[in-house]
């Protein structure tokens, strides 16, 4: 009654490898490369049914909306949330880092071929897709020292943001353009992301022909084509790309990284951050929140069926469960809009979750990402070697592929480089790395320095793609209050919500983590972020360095240095 | 410690090309799981040395609680009862299977050998009384060759972990740990009780219980039971050395003794073997009681229907914390260690949290639900199109799911759709027979490698398939992993510290398992 058939399998990567050979090279010239970003869909139409146009901006949350569209000659009904279109494109590759003791490191990795001016100022790359599709196009390489760029269109107006699109320009931009972490990307709740990978080949190691995919790490209810997983869907070839496709989900903060091998390359860098911002940010200024929150439990995707009274179903991973009590909080504009020169003037208040009651309210978004690199691993990775896995041993330990002191790498803040240094560049605070032929490329673009104005708030948002051991980050001085935890409101269903404050917060490996530092009454003066594992305090053979940072608190904006 | 001293990169002396190390790993096809293990109140167990098998060939001297000559079990759930058996030792131990209230007793017998000395049970959030063996630090032991009883009453529902009390840094990592689990004495409102479940269209069923705790918001529809394990083979091979060296050893006139214990150093810990349920992966993928694992019974190869509420039972067994992640969802956190966690202020509501990755602590057990839906795709995970006739309806109940509750047959071929995306295709241009309309413009698919588990498409279910693969199917789409008869979509569940899925430094292998979404009318015979 067994049913054994066992079958031979070469490694997963071999065998995958060799599946399919990389056998089509179509009409596009250099190879598969494919870049999408519709200007209209069934749930973004236009301006016409949606009030806004969902290509550049986002409209204010008020409720589900029931249209009916014709697709294919037939009527269907469609509930529509607002959001928007966004984009995102992302070379799978190698590429080199600078660790903090100078040493540099060679990775697989993923860089940007879209939104490359905001990555390479620390902002998301995810971009609307009326920027998106305006292409990429800069007389110098998004390098530096800056060189000329050979498929600049002296026609076309300059465009920094756009997806690099024609096939000859993602080479000559993707090929050793990674990053660590990978781009970041960041949309909202309703938003169709798209996100373009093409694989530019590992050019450090031409005997691997290797596939690249993206796995958007706890995403709810994930489909299994898009999760990136090799087995279990497609991985794409070098020279071709291939745009996953996501409704955004549930508010929170996730993260991406390939899955290919995932010890290897997650070790060797291809990791990245990724968050989700609550439908309750596009609530109108002067709008209860408990009153939007309501309005969600009218759309049956987000709404929470916990089996209260009057509810004849339940859903035991529902999210967003209202709060006990109306405490009448309504949305308002951020005391720190046009105060704080990072807060644009009239920006309301941001929110980690739909809560309902304002207690997820932050004012500065900090992504953190949690990672160690073994060197020796690395350099195995670079030589044509196999690696060893049980003996992997991380002896670096980076916030945003960083450690200490380059995590507080912004020129100008005590202690730091000078002003005018060009690397980290002065303007953007990206740490560049020299490569093998000898160009600099941007790839550390993310300090994990904490600057807030008193009395603002930060959201951590914290996640580790550590693949060794577990990671603590502790706050000495300033009490973490834990918020949400991998994606989820940290609230029970009877909507008592169940925040923690502590001092420290502990991550495996593909763990996330939201934390509040909240300076209102910390006196002004530096705190640190750092682990008491204190091994991990180190970098390589410098016995003082790792997985710190620092928070700045100063008493006016004009004494930051933002 | 200066901020941009950069060195010079190293240059590399290139290497000659690796050799790619080509395991050939055997791979098992069309296997299930379930929660199984032996039930009663009086267990007669015995400890013995034993050898586990990895899917690297080795052959790893281990000890394991299995059953006494003469005890025979019974076992649960009773679809195991033809294929299920309880050899001398096997790692890891029995599971128990008991209900809430009774008296269980275990009697243990110490058949490991002489040099090893005395082992014993505990058994995690119970009081337990003790009968003969010898007095041992923690618990009652059992000298070489004697025995020993332990006597509890299984208060509360739930998973708890057993294994020795005895010199446990050497003799849990060898093998000598195993699960009880409490099945609640009652069946709570809404749930169904066993073999009430009319979703199973008359099939069997598989669950212990119909529900994990004694409360409505415990009820599932099938469950799996995870144990994690990490292994250090040097410290197994010295114990097996030194148990021979005794066994052969003959006095010199005169001069020195045979030693008579064993000194297995268990530092520094370095394991290289990351086991679920004592097996690695693919092995763990192979069906329970497989023949080809005597000592290793219990396996990990979750499937499921959408909307199934599936129970994860999970115990970390070894000294190290292994951070599991549950593709496809979040897990709902029943309890940790028995104790159901509830809302303080709303006994009728749940208070544990939602992780998608699920840390296990050692020692530490905890219970979970999961379910996949495909809820807020944005697409129809059966390729369904407006444009295709003959589709099936999809009428949302109170949670926008096509169900009994809004009229569905059970044996509808798309039972539990999520209706908002009913019609509405995925992709932007027509593949085969689903016609396009949708987002997304899908890659060439000669440019991509295709996974084992594939099936070819998007969607879900043979019919889907079929419709959506177009004039000239690409490979594989006859995987005897996911064979088009299932075309089921599939998740990887793996720990995420990602150096623990290898097997003794080759990957795939170790704490990695592939949970299958199979279409709401395929049956999960769970015994394969
Ligand atoms: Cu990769
Ligand atoms: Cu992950």
């Amino acid at each position: 009654m067994r049913k054994l058939f066992p079958v031979c399998l070469p490694i997963l990567l071999v065998c995958l490898a060799t599946t399919v050979p990389a056998q089509s090279n179509k009409a596009q010239g250099g190879g598969s490369f494919m870049v999408q970003c519709p200007t209209s869909t069934v749930w973004h139409p236009g301006s016409s049914v949606l009030g806004y146009d969902p290509t550049q901006q986002e409209g204010s949350y008020t409720g589900p909306k029931t249209v009916t569209e014709t697709v294919n000659g037939v009527s269907l009904p469609y509930t529509l949330n607002g959001g928007a279109i966004k984009c995102q494109e992302i070379s799978g590759g190698d590429g080199f880092m600078t660790e903090a003791d100078g040493n540099q490191t060679f990775m697989f990795s993923f860089g940007p071929l879209s939104g490359m001016d905001a990555i390479k100022h620390g902002q998301p790359g995810t971009q609307f897709a009326s920027v998106f599709n305006n292409h990429y196009n800069s007389p110098t390489l998004p390098s530096s020292p800056n060189s000329r760029n050979p498929t600049y269109d002296p026609s076309r107006p300059v465009s920094l943001n756009g997806a690099v699109a024609d096939p000859a320009a993602i080479m000559t931009i993707g090929v050793l353009n990674g990053n660590l972490p990978m781009p970041l990307a960041a949309f909202d709740e309703d938003d169709e992301f798209f996100l373009t990978l093409s694989n530019v080949g590992m050019i450090m190691r031409p005997d691997l022909f290797e596939q690249h995919t993206v796995h958007f790490h706890g995403y709810p209810n994930a489909s299994s084509f898009y999760d990136g997983v090799p087995d279990a869907t497609w991985a794409i070839n070098i020279g071709g790309s291939a745009t996953y496709y996501y409704m955004a989900p549930d508010a929170g903060t996730y993260f991406y990284h390939c899955h290919i091998t995932p010890p290897e390359h997650l070790q060797m860098g291809m990791v990245g951050q990724l968050y989700v911002r609550p439908r309750q940010n596009r609530v109108p200024v002067g709008t209860s929140l408990y009153s939007s929150l309501e309005l969600q439990q009218t759309d049956l995707r987000t709404a929470c069926n916990t089996g209260l009274a009057g509810q004849t179903a339940k859903d035991i991973l529902c999210s967003t469960p209202l709060p006990g009590v109306n405490n009448g909080a309504i949305q308002q504009v951020d005391p720190f809009a046009g105060v704080d020169p990072r807060i644009p003037a009239g920006t309301p208040y941001k929110y980690a979750y739909n809560d309902g009651d304002a207690s997820t309210r932050y004012d500065i978004d900090v992504p953190i990402q949690i990672h160690g690199f073994d060197p020796n691993f690395h350099f195995v990775g670079m030589t044509f070697n196999p690696e060893g896995f049980a003996d992997m041993k991380d002896k670096y330990f980076l916030l945003n592929g960083r450690s200490y002191p380059d995590t507080v790498g912004v020129p100008g803040y005590a202690g730091g480089p000078s002003a005018g240094s060009s690397n980290p560049d002065s303007a953007s605070r990206a740490i560049g790395t020299e490569d093998s032929d000898g160009l600099t490329r941007y790839s550390q673009p993310l300090p994990s320095l904490i600057t807030l104005i008193q009395g603002e708030r930060a959201l951590l948002r914290l996640s580790d793609l550590d693949v060794t051991e577990y990671q603590t980050l502790a706050s000495l001085g300033i009490p973490m209050q834990l918020v949400g935890f991998q994606a989820k409101l940290l609230r029970d269903q009877a909507g008592n919500n169940l925040p923690i404050v502590t001092n420290s917060v502990t991550l495996g490996g593909g763990e996330s983590l939201d934390v509040i530092l909240d300076s209102t009454g910390v006196a002004p003066g530096t705190y640190f972020l750092y682990t008491p594992n204190l091994d991990h305090l180190s970098n390589d053979a410098e016995n003082f360095g790792g997985l710190m940072t620092e928070v700045q608190v100063c008493a006016s904006a004009s004494a930051c240095t933002f | 410690m200066t901020y941009w001293n950069a060195k010079k990169r190293h240059d590399v002396t290139r290497l000659t090309a690796a050799a790619i190390a080509v395991a050939a790993l055997l791979l098992p096809a069309l296997s299930y799981a379930a929660t199984p293990g032996i039930t009663g109140t009086i267990f007669n167990l015995v400890a013995s040395p034993i050898y586990i098998t990895q899917p690297d060939g080795a052959m790893i001297y281990s000890w394991g609680y299995g059953c006494a000559t003469g005890f025979t079990p019974s076992y649960l759930p009773p679809q195991f009862a033809s294929v299920g058996f309880c050899r001398a030792g096997q790692v890891p131990g029995p599971t128990l299977i008991v209900t809430e209230g009774q008296t269980v007793t275990v009697n243990l017998t110490n058949n490991l050998p002489a040099p090893v000395g005395n082992t014993s049970i505990v058994f995690q959030g119970f009081q337990v009384t003790t009968g003969g063996g010898t007095p041992g630090l923690i618990t009652s032991e059992a000298a070489h060759g004697g025995s020993v009883s332990y006597t509890f009453v299984a208060t509360t529902p739930g998973t708890h972990a057993y294994y020795s009390g005895t010199k446990p840094d050497l003799q849990i990592e060898m093998g000598l740990y195993g699960a009880v689990v409490v099945k609640p004495n009652t069946v709570p409102a809404g749930c169904s009780a066993i073999g009430s479940d009319t979703q199973l269209l008359g099939h069997p069923d598989y669950r212990l219980a119909a529900s994990a705790y004694d409360h409505p918001a415990t009820c599932y529809d099938r469950e799996y039971l995870f144990q994690f394990m990490e292994l250090d083979p040097r410290i197994h091979k010295q114990a097996e050395q030194q148990v021979q060296a005794i066994a052969s050893c003959v006095p010199t006139a005169g001069g020195l003794p045979c030693p008579t214990t064993l000194e297995v150093k268990t530092e520094p810990y370095h394991p290289s073997y990351y086991l679920i349920n004592g097996r690695s992966m693919p092995d763990d993928m192979d069906a329970d009681y497989a023949p080809n694992y005597p000592n290793q019974p219990y396996n990990g190869n979750p499937h499921m229907h959408p909307g199934d509420l599936v129970l994860v039972r999970t115990i970390g067994q070894g000294r190290w914390e292994h951070p599991f992640h549950e593709h496809g969802n979040h897990v709902r956190i029943l309890a940790r260690d028995g104790n159901l966690i509830l809302s303080q202020t709303d006994s009728a509501k749940l208070g544990g949290r939602m992780e998608f990755t699920t840390d296990t602590y050692p020692g530490q057990s905890y219970d979970g639900i999961f379910y996949w839906s495909g809820k807020g795709l944005g697409w129809d995970i059966y390729g369904h199109t407006p444009a295709n006739a003959g589709n099936p309806p999809c009428v949302p109940d109170s949670n926008g799911y096509y169900t009994a509750a809004s009229g569905a047959p059970l044996s509808a071929p798309n039972y539990y759709e999520w209706c908002a995306d009913h019609n509405h295709p995925l992709e932007a241009n027509p593949v085969g027979h689903v016609g396009g309309g949708g987002p997304a413009t899908l890659f060439d698919p000669l440019i991509a490698a295709n996974g084992l588990w594939y099936n070819g498409t998007p969607y879900l279910g043979p019919d889907a398939v079929n419709r959506s693969r177009g004039p000239t199917p690409l490979p594989p789409v006859k995987s005897t992993m996911n064979p088009l008869e299932e075309s089921g979509i599939a998740f990887m569940w793996h720990s995420h510290n990602e150096r623990e899925i290898t097997t003794n430094d080759v990957f795939p292998g170790g704490m990695l398992m592939m949970m299958l979404v199979d279409p709401p009318v395929f049956f999960i015979d769970e015994t394969l």
